[in-house]
């Protein structure tokens, strides 16, 4: 009953903040030379002194994922700059979701470069203090961009919904990885369909595409969240579906790193309905409070 | 109202046609309602082809805003940048991906994507040869139709790709649409029949063009057709329902009006063929009581009808009889001859034969009535018919034409036969002993025979109607003979007769006599001794240019000819003329003598009647000789008395010239009695004579009749007159004849 009260609150609040806060959010194209493609994100300067967060969706999606926007929407509320860049998926100015029967080419490499390049972008807009947030599997594309590039100028990292990609309990077949790796070494990029999180049997990719994805198994998520140099939280649904594949240890893992976890009981992978405020004033908290773990020096 | 002859047909004619008329307006009947019906069913199928063409229209507008609204997103899509940006595996894609993708429809027969020049973007997978598929570069962008030779259509639209949030153009997408597939997915079709689209180009055309290259036909309405079969069938069941009702009307028609009045026709047509006959009544039975009872109605008239015919025949004959038989002597009489004559004369030019004709009169028979009487008359008369009648064949009858006149008629007989006949006749007549009847002298007959031999006649007809004629002449020269008491009539007979007569004179007064010519009609005043009136006897003269002839002459003739009917015909005639054109004085009047033979023909009263609007302001009289009279008293008062009673008068000429019975005198159908002229000249005999001529005028006188005394040519014989009670005096002395004209 408390919770409804405030959820409905809260409602409130930001129905007056967006009546208050007529600024609107730019769309920002940028070419992203090494990939030879156009890319786009929302853009929203904050306030001066507070830190810019780029906000980075989950797997197929889109910036307009409605727990990016909520997200992005809070921040801007809270004064904080905001950045939702659109990983193209290589298409360039992407607008809307992959399907899992899209041709998917793209890999976990180039999604790192885009990052870069948009963290680079926030950067030159002279935010100095850079927070990356990441949803789903947009979560372990900023957690493969730190591990990737350790002098990204960002300053801390916010994972939600935070899992891993390759694993029998996933649905990875081996047979397909290792189809997909036989084809990768004859250098026959042929796509094919494959099961993959949630297409099973129909995610349509290059093997190159495909297994760039299954990097990203449970111990080298693990590890890389171990590797990161600088703060880190993680923010899990507690009635999150993915804990009947990968079973409810994978908090204790995640506890067992230096990542900071908070669970918020009760909410779902996207932190829908009431539990989206939950995790919105857990990120207001993150973003306000110093770091509870600083990253082994 | 008069009724047009036209009008009056068989019923059979009016019952065809009403039956016609009856069809005719039932078929205009059906043929307007099947009319009206095909009319709407026109207008439906025309309003379903309006329907059909603008749900056509519509489709083919609303396909095209699809196809474009499709072809739109598609060009939004995502993928395709993707597949412009890097084609690498566009076959896989484009095989795996897109077709399975919500933006290929299933109307689309190919999908393509070209580079920002316009090329394929990749070389195509399919053969490209046929007209159907997508060119290899984009010529003109603008949506074509192309049509392939299995009459199918094909649209192909091209949509520009551009970079988002510019104007930039990365490439094309081209779709080729299988139209009638399009159509036929897109649409539900509720006015056009899917299966009939078609589409008939030959040759690419334009968007805007297809409307006049895709044909279809509407969908039938299901409720007009519905309708119209109805329509169809009531109007077969009308005309199968029409034609038999029409046989059964004209079988009911034929059995109980038709045939039963055709049945009757014939029935009373055979009557009408044989009236005489009993024709059995016919055994058919109808239906229709009328007819039944008609039929016996008619038989049952019929038979009473015969039997009343019957009677009536009976009657008839026994009519016919008494009107042809002589009341004194049960034998034929004049009318029976004139009958028998005429039908002889009228069959003989087709049936000709030998005839004879025999007259047979008693010499001085009126000298013997006057002597014996009447009743010895009589009886002479009864037995001599009676005589000759024994005398003869059962097959020929003797006819009494006259007073003491008998006539034969003899067929097929030649002339010694008919002699002999005749001879045995006279025989018979000589052997009678009419003492016994209490005649002393004896009795002498003259027969005069006249026979025409017909293979010897030029002149079949001419030559039989002389031979009445000619057996007068035969017997008036028997009575001149004591002993040749049978003379058969041979032409100088006719030449002795008239030997003092010239041929000439002769052959004029036959000419007048027939043509009417030369007759010069002459009046002798008659005048009135007690007052200043006078009337003329009319006189008969014949003037030929310079020969005038005089009655002395003409009655020679005309009594040898017997032309006596003839002859006083002409002097009617004359005499009519005479009084049309005011040729009589006024005031005046005109007498007319009239022989006995005239008086005997039956249209005798009918000679005068053109005189009658005369009678107001002439005396009219008619003059009859005294033998005439008293031959033929019985018939000669009633004819005489029924003109008397129309205003003429009746004169009796030549009183005391023949065998005058005093006891006649006062019951005779006369006016006027004129004294023979003997009798005036008797005036200046002896003083018996002289006192027997008073004393017979003053009979006549007392009986009521006017006197005419004719012949007075002195003023002695004028006052003797006088006082011998003459009412009337004629003669030279008061005025010679004069021609008629001469009276202007």
């Amino acid at each position: 009953m408390q919770s409804c009260i405030l959820y409905l609150l809260k409602c409130l609040s930001i129905c007056l903040l967006s009546i208050s806060l007529p600024a609107q959010a730019l769309t920002v194209v940028q070419k992203i030379p090494t990939l030879s493609l156009t890319a786009e994100a929302n853009y929203m300067a904050g306030e001066q002194g507070k830190p810019a967060v780029l906000i980075l969706h989950g797997f197929l999606t889109t910036n307009q994922f409605h727990t990016i926007t909520s997200i992005a929407n809070f921040l801007q509320s809270e004064g904080f700059t905001t950045l939702a860049p659109t990983l193209t998926l290589n298409i360039s100015q992407r607008r809307n979701l992959l399907k899992c029967n899209s041709l998917h080419t793209h890999t976990m490499a180039r999604d790192s470069i885009e990052i870069e390049h948009w963290v680079q972008w926030l950067h030159a807009q002279g935010h100095d203090k850079i927070i990356l947030i990441g949803h789903s599997s947009g979560s372990l594309g900023v957690l493969e961009y730190l591990t990737t590039h350790p002098n990204s100028p960002a300053s801390g990292a916010i994972f939600t919904s935070l899992f891993y990609l390759n694993a029998p309990e996933l649905g990875i077949l081996d047979d397909e990885v290792e189809s997909a790796r036989m084809l990768l070494k004859n250098r026959i990029n042929k796509p094919s369909t494959y099961h993959f999180l949630f297409c099973n049997n129909q995610y349509y990719a290059t093997p190159q595409s495909f297994l760039s994805y299954l990097k990203m198994d449970r111990s080298y998520t693990l590890k890389a969240l171990n590797q990161l140099t600088i703060p880190s939280y993680t923010i899990m649904g507690g009635a999150d579906k993915r804990f009947k594949k990968v079973g409810l240890n994978w908090l204790n893992a995640l506890e067992s790193t230096q990542t900071n976890l908070i669970v918020i009981e009760g909410a779902n992978h996207f932190f829908s309905n009431e539990y989206e405020f939950d995790v919105q004033d857990t990120l207001l908290q993150i973003l306000t409070s110093p770091p509870l773990k600083e990253p082994e020096s | 109202m008069s009724l047009k002859s036209y009008l009056i047909q068989p019923v059979k004619v009016y019952f065809t046609a009403l039956l016609i008329i009856g069809l005719l307006m039932l078929a205009l009947l059906i043929g307007n309602l099947y009319y009206q019906t095909q009319s709407i069913q026109t207008s439906l199928q025309q309003k379903n082809q309006q329907q059909a063409q603008e749900e056509m229209s519509f489709a083919l507008e609303e396909n095209i805003i699809n196809l474009t609204s499709n072809l739109l997103e598609l060009a939004e899509w995502d993928e395709i940048r993707q597949q412009i940006e890097d084609p690498t595996y566009y076959y896989f894609w484009h095989e795996d991906r897109l077709k399975d993708s919500p933006y290929f429809k299933n109307h689309y027969t190919q999908l393509e994507i070209y580079d920002d020049k316009k090329w394929l973007l990749m070389p195509p997978t399919t053969d490209n040869s046929s007209d159907d598929r997508l060119p290899l570069h984009i010529a003109n962008e603008e949506p074509t139709v192309i049509f392939t030779s299995e009459k199918e259509a094909f649209l192909h639209m091209f949509e520009p790709v551009f970079e988002p949030n510019s104007k930039t153009i990365l490439g094309y997408i081209g779709i080729s649409v299988a139209l009638h597939q399009n159509l036929l997915t897109e649409h539900e079709f509720a006015f056009v029949n899917p299966d009939s689209i078609r589409f008939i180009g030959t040759k690419p055309i334009t968007l805007s063009e297809l409307g006049y290259y895709v044909e279809f036909d509407p969908i039938t309405n299901s409720v007009s057709n519905d309708l119209w079969q109805l329509i169809n069938h009531f109007t077969a069941y009308v005309i199968i329902l029409l034609i038999i009702s029409t046989v059964l009307i004209v079988i009911l028609f034929q059995m109980l009006f038709s045939g039963p009045m055709q049945t009757l026709s014939n029935y009373i047509h055979q009557l009408k063929k044989n009236p005489k006959d009993a024709i059995e009544i016919t055994q058919e039975h109808f239906l229709i009581k009328e007819f039944e009872e008609l039929k016996h109605s008619i038989h049952d008239y019929h038979r009473d009808l015969q039997t009343t015919q019957h009677a009536l025949q009976t009657q008839y004959k026994l009519v016919w009889e008494q009107a042809r038989r002589d009341a004194l002597t049960n034998i034929y009489n004049r009318r029976a001859f004139d009958e028998a004559w005429n039908e002889l004369v009228a069959t003989f030019e087709y049936n000709p034969s030998n005839i004879t004709f025999i007259l047979f009169d008693c010499d001085f028979f009126k000298a013997l009535n006057d002597t014996y009487g009447h009743e010895v008359g009589d009886d002479v008369i009864r037995i001599t018919a009676k005589t000759i009648q024994k005398s003869l064949a059962s097959e020929y009858p003797v006819y009494r034409i006259g007073g003491d006149e008998f006539a034969i008629i003899l067929t097929k007989i030649a002339l010694h036969e008919a002699f002999g006949i005749a001879k045995k006749c006279l025989k018979s007549l000589k052997k009678y002993n009419f003492s016994g009847i209490g005649i002393k002298e004896k009795l002498a007959f003259s027969v005069g025979i006249s026979h025409l031999e017909h293979q010897m006649s030029k002149n079949l007809r001419d030559d039989l109607l002389n031979l009445p004629r000619q057996a007068d002449i035969a017997m008036y020269k028997a009575k001149q003979s004591h002993q040749q008491k049978i003379q058969c009539y041979k032409s100088q007979l006719e030449q002795e007769s008239l030997s003092l007569v010239s041929s000439q004179v002769i052959n004029t007064i036959v000419d007048a006599i027939h043509t009417g010519q030369y007759i010069n009609m002459h009046l002798q005043a008659i005048h009135s001794v007690n007052s200043d009136t006078l009337y003329y006897e009319s006189l008969i003269r014949i003037q030929k240019e310079d020969l005038l002839i005089y009655p002395s002459d003409i009655f020679s003739v005309v009594e040898r000819r017997r032309l006596e009917v003839e002859m006083d015909t002409q002097i009617i005639q004359q005499m009519l003329n005479a009084f049309q054109s005011n040729l009589i004085p006024q005031n005046t009047g005109v007498s007319i003598n009239i022989s006995g033979k005239t008086l005997l023909q039956p249209q005798f009263t009918e000679l005068f009647q053109p005189f009658i609007p005369y009678l107001k302001d002439y005396k009219i009289v008619i003059e009859i000789i005294e033998n005439t009279l008293i031959d033929h008293m019985e018939y000669a008062k009633t004819v005489l008395n029924t003109l008397r009673k129309q205003g003429f008068l009746i004169a009796l000429d030549d009183f005391g010239s023949g065998y005058s019975s005093i006891r006649y005198l006062a019951h005779m159908p006369v006016d006027i009695v004129k004294f023979d002229m003997s009798m005036t000249l008797a005036l200046d005999a002896d003083e018996k004579t002289k006192n027997i001529i008073f004393a017979t005028a003053k009979m006549v006188r007392n009986s009521g009749y006017d006197l005419v005394l004719e012949g007075v040519e002195t003023e002695d014989m004028l006052e003797k007159a006088k006082q011998a009670g003459a009412t009337h005096i004629q003669g030279y002395l008061l005025g010679k004849p004069k021609s008629i004209p001469s009276f202007t």
